[in-house]
C-alpha cells in the first residue's frame, strides 16, 4: 500500500511544480546509409529515420499518460552528418538538412539533432563542408538542428575552427535576421561534447553508440525550488549542507522519472536504453527557473555575488542525486542556464544583475556553458570567435563539456529585447567589452595545445 | 504453541470510538480460544476505528459461539463485532490478469463524489484495492483529495476508461490523475 505522503508530493510534484520528461531523444545511427550518390543517400536516410521512428511520439505520449508524467519534447539524434554524408559539397549538405528537417516532419518529433561534425584536431572533407552548410541549412529548415565540437581536452582548441565558427554563427543570424538570428538558436560550439546527449541544440549520436537508442533528458528547477523553499520555511536554521541534501534527493526522485519513462519507451521500441542526463532544464515559465533556485539559496538574482559557488553546490548535489538514482547516468548532467530560456535569468540580464562576464565564469562549475545568450547585431566576428575561445579553455582546462550558443541578433544592441519565441524564450541582450580588441589574437589560428595532466592547479 | 493454519477460518470486524487496548482484548480472547489471527487490518477515520480480522479457529468452536464471546467483552467499551465465516465465492475472485493503478481526485467536496467515480470503476470491471480521503477541504478546495488504489483489468479498453472517468470527473468540478503504481514507487522508494 502507498502512503498518503508519497502520494500527494508526488501529485504534488506534477501538479504544481512543474514536474515533467523534458525530452526522449531517440538516436538514430546513419552510417550504413553512407554513399557517394545524393539522393541514394537521402532516401536511405529518409527510409531508416521514418521507419524506426515512426512510434516514437506515440509511444511517448502513451507512455507519458500512463504514468502521468508528460514527455515535452520527443526528438531524433542522428550521426555526425559531417561523417555520414562525407562526400558531399557544401549545397549538397543543405539538401541532406532537408531531409532530415523532412524526416522530423514525417514522424512529428520536435527536433532533429547531428547536423554536426567533430573537429578538434582538425577538418576533414565533410566538415568543412557541413560547417559552412550550417548558415543555410538552419535557415531553410525548423527542426533540424547543429553542432561543432572545435575543443577537447586530450586535443586541445582547434583555433581555426574557433574562428570559422565566428564567421558561420554570424552568417547564421543574418540568413534568419527578420526573426532575431533564430538560426544561432539552432547552433552550438563544443568543448568535450558527449556522445549521448538527448538536449538540443548539442544533440547527436557518437559513433561509439548503438544503431538505435533511447536517451532521457529529465527537468525539474521547480522541483528542486520548491523543495528548497519548503525546507527553509519549516526551518530557517538549515545550512547549506543541509540544503545540499535536499536538492540531493529532489534530483534523485527527478532522475527516476526520466529513467523509468525512458526505459519503458525503449523497451516498447524494442530498443536499447542509454542514458539519463541529469540536466535541470528550465522552461520560461515562472516556477520552472533555474534562476529562481538562486533566490531560494539566499540570492538578490542569479548573477550577485555568490552565484559561482550557488551554482557549483547545485551542480554536484543534482549529480549526486541523479548518480545514485540510475547507473547510467549521461550527456550534460548539470544545471543549465540559458538565459533566454529561463525567465528568471532573463529577467537577471534585464536588471543588470547578469553580465556575460558573470556568465562565463559560472560555467566553469556548471553544464553546459553560455547558453542563448543575446549580443549586439554588430559584434565583430573575431569578438565572437573570442568569447567561444574563452568558453572552450574552460572546458578543455576542466575536463569538462562547455559549449557556446550565442545570438548575435541583427539590428539590435545591448539593451534592446530579442525574441526567439517557444521554450526558447527571449532576452535583453548583454553588452559585449572590448569590441574588436581580441583580432588580431583570433587571426593568428592553428590550435591551442591540450594541456598537461599531471600539473593540476 | 505450535500455530495450525487448518481448519475454518472466520472473518470478524470490530467497529467503535478508538481507543487504547481494543486490539489487544481481541487479540486476548482470540488466543484464549485457540484461534490464530492469520491476516488483520485496521484502520482509524476520524475517530472512529474499524479492524478486520481473518482467524483460523479449532475444531469445536463454531462462529456464532466466538461472535458472543467478543460481543460480551467488546460491548462495555461501546463496540460492535461482527463475525461470519470465511467463503470463497467463484464469481468474484480476482484472477482477471491486472495492473495497478492510482486514481486521485482533487477539488471542492460535494454529494456523490464517491459514487460518480467509482460507478465508472464498477462499469469497467475495475477493483477498488484501497480507498482513501486524504484531507478534509476546509477552506481550500483544492486540500480535497480522494485516493483510489485500483486493479485495471488488462483486457479492458484503457483509452475508453481513462476518458470516461476524466469526463466523469469534468461532470463533478474536480481534477483527476490516473497514474500507474510504479511511478510512486520508484520516486518514493529505493
Amino acid at each position: 500500500m502507498l502512503t498518503e505522503r508519497e502520494i500527494v508530493s508526488t501529485l504534488e510534484m506534477l501538479k504544481n511544480e512543474h514536474l515533467d520528461v523534458r525530452t526522449v531523444t531517440l538516436g538514430i545511427s546513419l552510417l550504413d546509409c553512407a554513399s557517394h550518390d545524393l539522393d541514394t543517400f537521402r532516401s536511405r536516410v529518409k527510409e531508416k529515420i521514418t521507419g524506426v521512428a515512426k512510434d516514437l511520439v506515440r509511444v511517448c505520449d502513451e507512455v507519458g499518460d500512463k504514468y502521468g508524467i508528460p514527455v515535452i519534447n520527443k526528438r531524433i539524434a542522428v550521426s555526425p552528418v559531417a561523417v555520414a554524408a562525407a562526400p558531399f559539397s557544401s549545397e549538397q549538405m543543405v539538401s541532406v538538412a532537408l531531409t532530415l528537417d523532412e524526416a522530423a516532419r514525417e514522424v512529428n518529433v520536435d527536433f532533429v539533432g547531428g547536423f554536426s561534425a567533430l573537429v578538434e584536431k582538425g577538418f576533414a572533407n565533410g566538415d568543412i563542408s557541413l560547417i559552412e552548410a550550417i548558415p543555410e541549412a538552419l535557415a531553410v529548415t525548423d527542426r533540424v538542428c547543429a553542432s561543432v565540437n572545435v575543443a577537447s581536452t586530450r586535443a586541445g582548441i582547434n583555433m581555426d575552427a574557433v574562428y570559422l565558427m565566428g564567421k558561420i554563427i554570424k552568417a547564421a543570424a543574418e540568413k534568419t535576421a527578420d526573426k532575431d538570428g533564430l538560426a544561432c538558436a539552432k547552433l552550438c560550439v563544443f568543448a568535450n561534447i558527449p556522445e549521448d546527449i538527448p538536449f538540443m541544440a548539442g544533440a547527436y549520436l557518437g559513433i561509439g553508440e548503438p544503431d538505435v537508442v533511447i536517451n532521457v533528458g529529465v527537468s525539474g528547477p521547480g522541483v528542486v525550488k520548491k523543495a528548497i523553499d519548503r525546507a527553509r520555511n519549516a526551518n530557517p536554521s538549515l545550512t547549506l549542507g543541509d540544503l545540499s541534501e535536499i536538492i540531493k534527493k529532489t534530483a534523485f526522485k527527478v532522475t527516476r522519472v526520466g529513467e523509468l519513462i525512458g526505459r519503458e519507451v525503449a523497451d516498447r521500441l524494442n530498443v536499447a536504453f542509454g542514458v539519463a542526463d541529469l540536466s535541470l532544464a528550465p522552461t520560461p515559465n515562472v516556477g520552472d527557473s533555474v534562476g529562481e533556485i538562486f533566490q531560494s539559496l539566499g540570492l538578490a538574482s542569479i548573477g550577485s555575488p555568490g552565484s559561482t559557488a550557488v551554482l557549483a553546490m547545485l551542480n554536484d548535489a543534482v549529480k549526486k542525486g541523479g548518480a545514485f538514482a540510475s547507473s547510467y547516468v549521461g550527456g550534460l548532467s548539470g544545471a543549465f542556464i540559458p538565459v533566454s530560456e529561463d525567465l528568471n535569468i532573463a529577467q537577471a540580464a534585464r536588471d543588470g544583475f547578469l553580465s556575460l562576464e558573470k556568465l562565463e565564469a559560472m560555467t566553469s562549475v556548471c553544464s553546459v556553458g553560455l547558453d542563448m545568450v543575446a549580443l549586439p547585431g554588430d559584434t565583430p566576428v573575431e569578438t565572437i570567435a573570442a568569447i567561444i575561445a574563452d568558453e572552450m579553455a574552460i572546458g578543455v582546462i576542466n575536463k569538462k563539456t562547455t559549449a557556446a550558443r550565442l545570438i548575435p541578433v541583427p539590428g539590435k544592441k545591448a539593451g534592446e529585447k530579442a525574441c526567439f519565441g517557444g521554450l526558447l524564450g527571449e532576452s535583453t541582450i548583454l553588452p559585449v567589452m572590448d569590441k574588436g580588441s581580441s583580432e588580431d589574437f583570433i587571426r593568428i589560428g592553428g590550435r591551442i595545445p591540450a594541456p598537461t595532466q599531471s600539473l593540476v592547479n | 504453541m505450535n500455530v495450525q493454519k487448518k481448519g475454518k477460518k472466520i472473518v470478524i470486524s470490530v467497529l467503535g470510538t478508538d481507543r487504547p487496548g481494543i486490539v489487544a482484548l481481541v487479540a486476548r480472547h482470540l488466543f484464549e480460544n485457540g484461534c490464530n489471527i492469520e491476516d488483520v487490518n485496521q484502520t482509524r477515520l476520524q475517530t472512529e476505528l474499524a479492524a478486520i480480522f481473518i482467524v483460523s479457529i479449532p475444531d469445536g468452536l463454531e462462529a456464532h459461539g466466538l461472535r458472543s464471546l467478543l460481543q460480551d467483552a467488546l460491548d462495555p467499551l461501546g463496540l460492535h463485532v461482527l463475525v461470519k465465516e470465511m467463503v470463497t465465492d467463484e464469481r468474484y475472485v480476482h484472477n482477471v490478469e491486472g495492473e495497478p493503478f492510482v486514481v486521485t481526485t482533487i477539488g471542492p467536496d460535494r454529494l456523490g463524489l464517491v459514487a460518480g467515480i467509482t460507478e465508472v470503476m464498477a462499469d469497467f470491471g475495475v477493483n477498488i484495492t484501497n480507498l482513501r480521503a486524504v484531507f478534509r477541504g476546509g477552506t481550500d478546495p483544492a486540500r480535497n483529495i480522494m485516493i483510489y488504489e485500483v486493479d485495471i483489468p488488462k483486457d479492458i479498453d484503457q483509452e475508453r476508461f481513462r476518458k470516461a472517468l476524466k469526463d466523469r470527473a469534468e461532470a463533478l468540478g474536480i481534477d483527476l490523475n490516473l497514474q500507474h503504481r510504479k511511478i510512486f514507487e520508484e520516486i518514493n522508494r529505493i
